[in-house]
């Protein structure tokens, strides 16, 4: 079998068979080795990929580029670090007695589900595919948030379904009336929502559809991606979920999100004027970036102030392929990466803080290095990262996006905001008015982010605790992926290299 | 047989301003198992609008969208709807955040905002039909409506299946149709949202003994 069809099939596999099994550490090994297959064959596609360029497969349903495989990466290797680290984080759930083995093997089918999901939705070549896979990853993840069926958890699983199911029927319209468009200019009801077709035909769909459907497919995807004022959902649901769930929204699902919109945005790209869709990320960008800081400052528990520092750096990463260029992408892409490792970091250590505390109030975590070594460690590299601290990865691309500020100058000089009011400023007053926006926000995320985290993690522990480590698997995933951040910080893999340019090409078409 | 196309057009419009009236009949119904009624009443004419323009285009896999539409749509999921209401025994009176005659008088208002965005669209006149895709949007918008102006869990659902409504409406429509695959998977999704929807209206009530999404408000900053 090809390895294109092991990536689909291989998950959804392992899900049914784990619906009929209910012995634990079989569901746990079932689930490593899944990933682990999946990361073979999603090398063998890369490589393939590297070698051959686009690859396109089962009647073109299938379509695998650069920017394609390289998120199908950061799906594969999350993936992977938190089944390793599930394996720890359930075992203490489970020696408690309080997740039977039937949950278990519930977990783990909607969890297979949830992978199959975003694969089908990064490999597809029909935008509508596309959206069906999303709003599929929304239906597979609501029970995953409401697993602990607490009264809160409850209410986190109904918000995210609501907002998201409906956020995303939004950008269904759009895919309709992009296919409307494209059924006028490909002549009779032959035409496809492929996007390799819809890219040769881009420059004849209306300009005023085009322009109408960015709008919409902003509006529901952003849902999805979290981006102010879409976001009412990320900070409960990420609050009440459990741990290597919550890694895998917050590192992967937002990720896959905001893959979705930027298909689309090639495509508008290519119909209308470039400026068009940039500029409503950007506007989109900073506000999560700036509503985000805000709230980072004024958290009391660690799991929602991770939570808001997602929407912060999705706001970033959307900046970056806003202001486009090959210098905003390419640190646009690389911070989606960047952020998925330490994110996904980041919950993992909360979750054993969680565990071994009993609370998420920042204020009664104390002096975590002395409880648990290494967890302190992996808290204080993510949060590190995750303020953007030199040398490691995220400070990389969080400042390439900061520099293509300077490097890209519109052909026009005008900033729409919304539809009805329009700024004409000039390029440089407006580039040294949004780095000085951006920085300000940098800052306050900053201090709002260290004083909290170097609180949690020095000082003297409450004496009722147990103190060491509780080794396990989640230890590997620790060390993998701080191991990961530090040296992506100082020097990338060549093939890694060569995949981001790929994708840079691909995304602004040059 | 052969239709004129201005009568089949005609048609096509009459079917897709039906939809539309029955969306008010949803803002001004009080029960809920009536409201359930209503939306079935509209994915029939969901289902004839699209079989009719199946017939005018000759897009022979619109009429699998049209049984689609008639199986999950009129007969499953009201079918789950009604159970769930059954079950809560909510078939009292709505509780209403905004009074039905302004309700009316707001949807009224997204029907003409609707026809007003898409008027740069619809005036460039390939469509099948010219202002189905306005009445779509109307539809779409309305169904937001009802779910920011209804409490009740249930009628929050019914808001989400007339924005779907609304949006196949669109696509069948102006469209004409998705292409299958598209349409298939949309439809699993429909399916499988209602599913997982009732059994959340089932937890709501147990765990806050109340479908009334306004007492969730355990999650605050």
């Amino acid at each position: 079998m090809s390895a294109v069809a092991l990536l689909l099939v291989v998950p959804l596999v392992a899900g049914f068979v784990s619906l009929g099994l209910r012995h634990a550490r079989l569901l746990h090994g079932i689930n490593l080795a899944t990933m682990l297959l999946l990361n073979g064959a999603l090398a063998a596609v890369m490589s393939r990929v590297l070698r051959e360029g686009t690859i396109q497969a089962f009647h073109n349903l299938i379509l695998i580029d650069a920017l394609s495989s390289f998120i199908l990466l950061i799906i594969a290797v999350i993936g992977l670090v938190s089944s390793l680290y599930t394996w720890s984080y359930f075992e203490h759930y489970r020696t408690q007695g309080d997740v039977t083995p039937a949950r278990m093997s519930r977990y783990f089918f909607l969890f297979h589900m949830f992978m199959f999901a975003m694969i089908l939705a990064t490999v597809a070549n029909s935008l509508g595919v596309l959206w069906v896979a999303i709003e599929a990853t929304t239906l597979a993840t609501t029970f995953l948030i409401n697993f602990f069926k607490r009264k809160t958890s409850l209410e986190a699983g109904w918000k995210y379904l609501i907002l998201c199911s409906v956020g995303i029927t939004l950008a269904l319209f759009w895919t309709v009336l992009m296919y409307m468009s494209s059924v006028r200019a490909a002549g009779g009801i032959d035409a496809t929502l492929n996007l390799s077709d819809l890219m040769g035909i881009a420059a004849q769909l209306d300009p005023h559809v085009v322009k109408l459907a960015f709008v919409f497919i902003l509006v529901g995807y952003g849902a999805k991606i979290g981006l102010v004022p879409m976001h009412a959902w990320v900070p409960e649901a990420y609050s009440e979920a459990p741990a290597p769930v919550v890694a895998m929204l917050a590192g992967v699902l937002e990720t896959v999100a905001v893959y979705a919109v930027l298909r689309s945005k090639m495509v508008v790209d290519a119909a209308v004027s470039p400026g068009y869709a940039g500029n409503l990320l950007i506007v989109f960008g900073f506000m999560s970036f700036g509503v985000a800081a805000l709230f980072i400052l004024v958290q009391r528990d660690y799991k929602r102030l991770f939570a808001y520092s997602s929407i912060e750096h999705m706001g970033i990463a959307v900046i970056g392929f806003g202001i486009g260029g090959a210098m905003g992408t390419f640190g646009a892409l690389f911070h989606l990466l960047n952020h998925a490792l330490a994110k996904s970091l980041a919950f993992f250590a909360a979750g054993h803080v969680q565990i071994r505390f009993g609370t998420r109030e920042i204020g009664e975590v104390r002096g975590l290095f002395k409880v648990q070594p290494l967890t302190a460690a992996a808290l204080l590299t993510a949060a590190l990262a995750l303020v953007g601290m030199p040398p490691l990865s995220m400070a990389v691309s969080e400042f390439s996006v900061l520099t293509s500020f300077t490097k890209q100058v519109y052909a026009s000089d005008t900033v729409h905001i919304g539809r009805f009011m329009t700024v004409t400023v000039a390029d440089e007053v407006r580039n040294l008015g949004l780095i000085v926006c951006f920085l300000g926000m940098a800052v306050v995320v900053f201090g709002g982010f260290m004083v909290r985290v170097v609180g949690m993690v020095w000082g003297d522990p409450p004496d009722r605790l147990k103190r060491g480590e509780t080794w396990g698997l989640g230890q590997v995933a620790f060390v993998v992926s701080m191991g990961a951040l530090i040296v992506l910080g100082v020097m990338m893999p060549d093939s890694l290299k060569k995949l981001m340019d790929l994708s840079v090409t691909t995304i602004t078409m040059r | 047989m052969v239709i004129h196309p201005d009568l089949g057009s005609q048609l096509v419009n009459l079917c897709s301003a039906l939809l539309l009236l029955t969306c008010f009949a949803i803002i001004a119904q009080r029960r809920l198992s009536a409201c359930v009624d209503l939306f079935a009443l509209q994915s029939v004419f969901l289902a004839v609008t699209a079989a009719l323009v199946a017939f005018l285009t000759g897009a022979h896999h619109i009429y699998i969208a049209a049984a689609l539409t008639v199986v999950i749509k009129v007969i499953i999921l009201p079918r789950i709807l009604k159970a769930v209401i059954e079950r809560l025994n909510v078939k009292r009176e709505l509780v209403l955040n905004i009074n039905i005659p302004s309700s009316l008088l707001i949807c009224g208002a997204l029907v003409i905002l609707a026809f007003y965005i898409t008027q740069p669209i619809i005036s460039l006149g390939f469509l099948l039909t010219q202002d189905s895709l306005a009445i779509a949007l109307s539809i779409v918008l309305i169904g937001f409506f009802i779910m920011i102006a209804r409490k009740k869990a249930v009628t929050q659902v019914i808001g989400f299946l007339v924005i779907e409504n609304g949006l196949f409406l669109g696509a069948t429509a102006a469209a004409y149709g998705m292409p299958l695959i598209v349409e298939l998977g949309v439809f699993f999704d429909i399916l499988v949202a209602g599913l997982i929807i009732g059994v959340y209206t089932h937890r709501l009530q147990d765990t806050f003994d109340s479908v009334d999404t306004s007492k969730l408000t355990g999650l605050k900053e």
